[in-house]
């Protein structure tokens, strides 16, 4: 019997990034997870409607948890960091207060919205194969293997960090995508930067600031030796992938050689190479980076 | 107890460094403060470090365990200890050293100082014989922000002060919601002004490492989340920061989906943006610009924007609006669990100080 989850796939993976959507929902059944797509859900607001309008934060968030209650599923499944992070203070501030909670599902209802009750809690699709049984589904699937490969794993922030709001593992220590990087038969390389911030949230605004903190990871993963770097997080993948000419830019302003392309994986993309999907469902061809050495790299 | 702990040695006048091991007997309740007073009482005099009350409260005493800042006098060694892990210590980061553990406090402070941390009184003075009453729920709104004890440990974690040294930071902002927050300052607007400039609320970078650090639970990231929402709530929305928020408000009443397309524009201005045309001509032709037309829309966004409408004529715009969650959310409490067998989580940044003493700030590092 499958795994019934809501499936909140967020904006990027709707629009720009929409090869992780393809990827995860292709790679879900052989996880044996069943997906039920949230159609009628709005952006999280991420983090910057949390800024700009912190009350209608709440309610857009608790409208999708209300919808996402309304399926019957216990459990709200993201494939984004800030997604996950909206979404899980939300539910944590509408389950901790019970006036709070009564003033946003009497507004819910006023617009035709059901209530939401609590029913729900939000993981992280990194959350669900890392560990129990969909780690064991991980090592039964991820038969053709990344022999070959060495991986360096970015976690970017909010999937980390508040660790009371998220929770699954120690924010200065993770251990989850090493261990799905090695089920699927790559080698992990290991670096600082992992847990540290891409910049994304301030890109447009503060392009050289967020410059500065996307060069650690790049440079790190390139360091260790790694073929590729693997991310949870659209907006990092974003970030990672397609800002990374930009760092060359800079440095080319600074006559300094540009750095050695590094391709990047979102996680359902890195599983699904080991569990053998195609390139219609993975859509690399997407990429900014070209991500064709290291898939011709992966020793069959 | 035996403690066992790798210190960082520093010497700013000669530059030279050296990670030196050194092995104690510590009672059982000792703190990594206390560790440190053995080593330098019985073991080597020359350590430097900064101490005071003891009792986390007077802020003197932040530095970096295996690269995360910490209080020293907080910091249990016992379970340390007993696990057989022999920690770094180094001093805190973002900050330069003088020497060992220690790190001038100057650059902070000016910091500090340039939020006007202190009271701007604008309210009227009560008739004779009267007292000037606040509730305790309108104090609750900065209860959070007045227990900073300006130690230093968020602004050492921090991530866009690690690549803009001139960003105001986590415990300056902090300090300005403080008084932003206080019903009893008059100067709220000026301040909003003043803090979103170049290096204030929107050179923010969210990457909550200050939430994490904190030893007092202020959570700076959410007191400038505060600051921004109370400068939106005034129209001081000048910073492309603020009008990169004010789109995805927009967008999710009108479509529901963040117009990602249209972001560019609405947060840079069109001028700026035309300069950008060659980097999104690049993504373009990867399907990463998608077409705004027709827009993707959300099915009943309707019911998105009525929610809003409904919530603004509530009135809880600004900091409210994340005041109303906090009790909530300080009930959670995080307990780190262990890693499931055969997992390795390898260094991240706990075995290495990731910048060590006398290391520059990343931004322009090429080499």
């Amino acid at each position: 019997m499958p795994k019934q989850l809501a499936y909140y796939k967020g904006c990027l993976a709707s629009l720009s990034a929409k090869e992780l959507d393809t990827s995860t929902q292709a790679l879900a059944p052989k996880l044996d997870l069943e997906l039920i797509d949230l159609e009628s859900v709005t952006c999280c607001g991420a983090g910057d409607i949390h800024e700009a309008e912190p009350d209608y934060y709440l309610h857009l968030n608790a409208r999708i948890l209300a919808y996402a209650e309304a399926t019957g599923s216990d459990t709200l499944m993201t494939i984004c960091n800030v997604c996950t992070l909206n979404l899980r203070q939300a539910d944590f501030m509408l389950k901790g207060e019970d006036a709070l909670r009564e003033r946003v599902n009497a507004n819910l209802a006023a617009v035709g919205v059901p209530r939401y009750t609590g029913g729900v809690e939000v993981k992280h699709f990194l959350w669900l194969v890392a560990e129990g049984e969909g780690y064991e589904r991980l090592r039964q699937v991820a038969h053709r293997g990344l022999k070959g490969l060495r991986i360096a794993p970015f976690y970017g922030c909010q999937i980390l960090r508040p660790s009371k709001l998220l929770g699954f593992e120690d924010p200065d220590r993770p251990w989850s995508l090493e261990a799905i990087i090695e089920a699927c038969g790559g080698e992990v390389v290991d670096y600082p930067a992992k847990v540290k911030c891409c910049g994304f949230p301030i890109i447009q605004a503060r392009e050289e600031t967020a410059l500065g903190e996307l060069i650690q990871p790049v440079q790190q993963a390139i360091d260790g030796g790694a073929d590729a770097i693997v991310t949870p997080c659209p907006l990092c993948h974003l970030s990672l992938d397609a800002w990374q000419s930009k760092l060359n830019a800079a440095r080319k302003k600074e006559g300094v050689e540009p750095l050695a392309p590094m391709p990047i994986f979102h996680l359902a993309q890195l599983i699904g190479v080991a569990a053998g999907l195609e390139e219609d469902e993975l859509k690399f061809r997407r990429h900014v980076v070209s991500m064709k050495p290291v898939l011709e790299k992966i020793e069959v | 107890m035996q403690v066992a702990l790798k210190i960082w040695r520093y010497d700013s006048s000669t530059g030279e460094r050296a990670l030196r091991e050194y092995e104690l007997d510590a009672p059982e309740e000792a703190t990594l403060l206390d560790c440190l007073d053995i080593v330098k009482d019985r073991h080597d005099g020359t350590l430097a470090y900064r101490k005071s009350c003891r009792m986390m409260i007077c802020g003197s005493c932040g530095m970096r365990m295996d690269g995360a800042a910490v209080l020293a006098c907080k910091t249990r060694m016992y379970e340390i200890a007993q696990a057989g892990h022999v920690p770094v210590i180094s001093a805190m980061g973002n900050l330069p050293i003088v020497k060992d553990l220690v790190v001038d406090m100057d650059p902070f402070w000016e910091k500090f100082k340039a939020m006007k941390p202190y009271l701007q009184p604008g309210y009227e003075e009560p008739p004779e014989g009267r007292e000037h009453l606040i509730s305790q729920e309108r104090m609750n709104h900065i209860h959070k922000e007045a227990l900073c004890i300006n130690c230093g440990c968020c602004v050492s974690e921090c991530n866009a002060m690690e690549s803009d040294p001139a960003f105001r930071g986590p415990q300056a902002l902090a300090k300005g919601f403080r008084f932003v927050g206080d019903p009893r300052d008059g100067a709220t607007v000026e301040r909003l002004e003043d803090y979103s400039d170049q290096h204030g609320i929107w050179e923010c970078t969210r990457c909550y490492f200050c939430n994490e650090r904190c030893p007092k639970g202020v959570d700076p990231r959410d007191a400038i989340a505060k600051l921004g929402a109370e400068a939106m709530a005034r129209g001081i929305d000048r910073d492309m920061g603020a009008k990169h928020a004010r789109w995805f408000v927009r967008s999710a009443e009108t479509t529901g989906w963040l117009r990602e397309t249209e972001l560019v524009p609405k947060t840079q201005g069109v001028v700026s943006s035309i300069t950008q045309m060659k980097f999104a001509m690049g993504l373009a032709v990867k399907g990463k610009v998608p077409p705004p037309f027709p827009p993707h829309v959300a099915d009943r966004v309707d019911e998105a924007r009525a929610l809003h409408k409904v919530v603004r004529e509530q009135g809880r715009q600004g900091a409210v609006g994340i005041v109303q969650g906090e009790r909530a959310l300080a009930r959670l409490e995080h307990e780190v669990a262990g890693e499931p067998e055969g997992a390795h989580g390898g260094q991240g940044s706990r075995d290495q100080a990731d910048v060590t003493p006398g290391e520059t700030p990343t931004r322009g590092k090429s080499d």
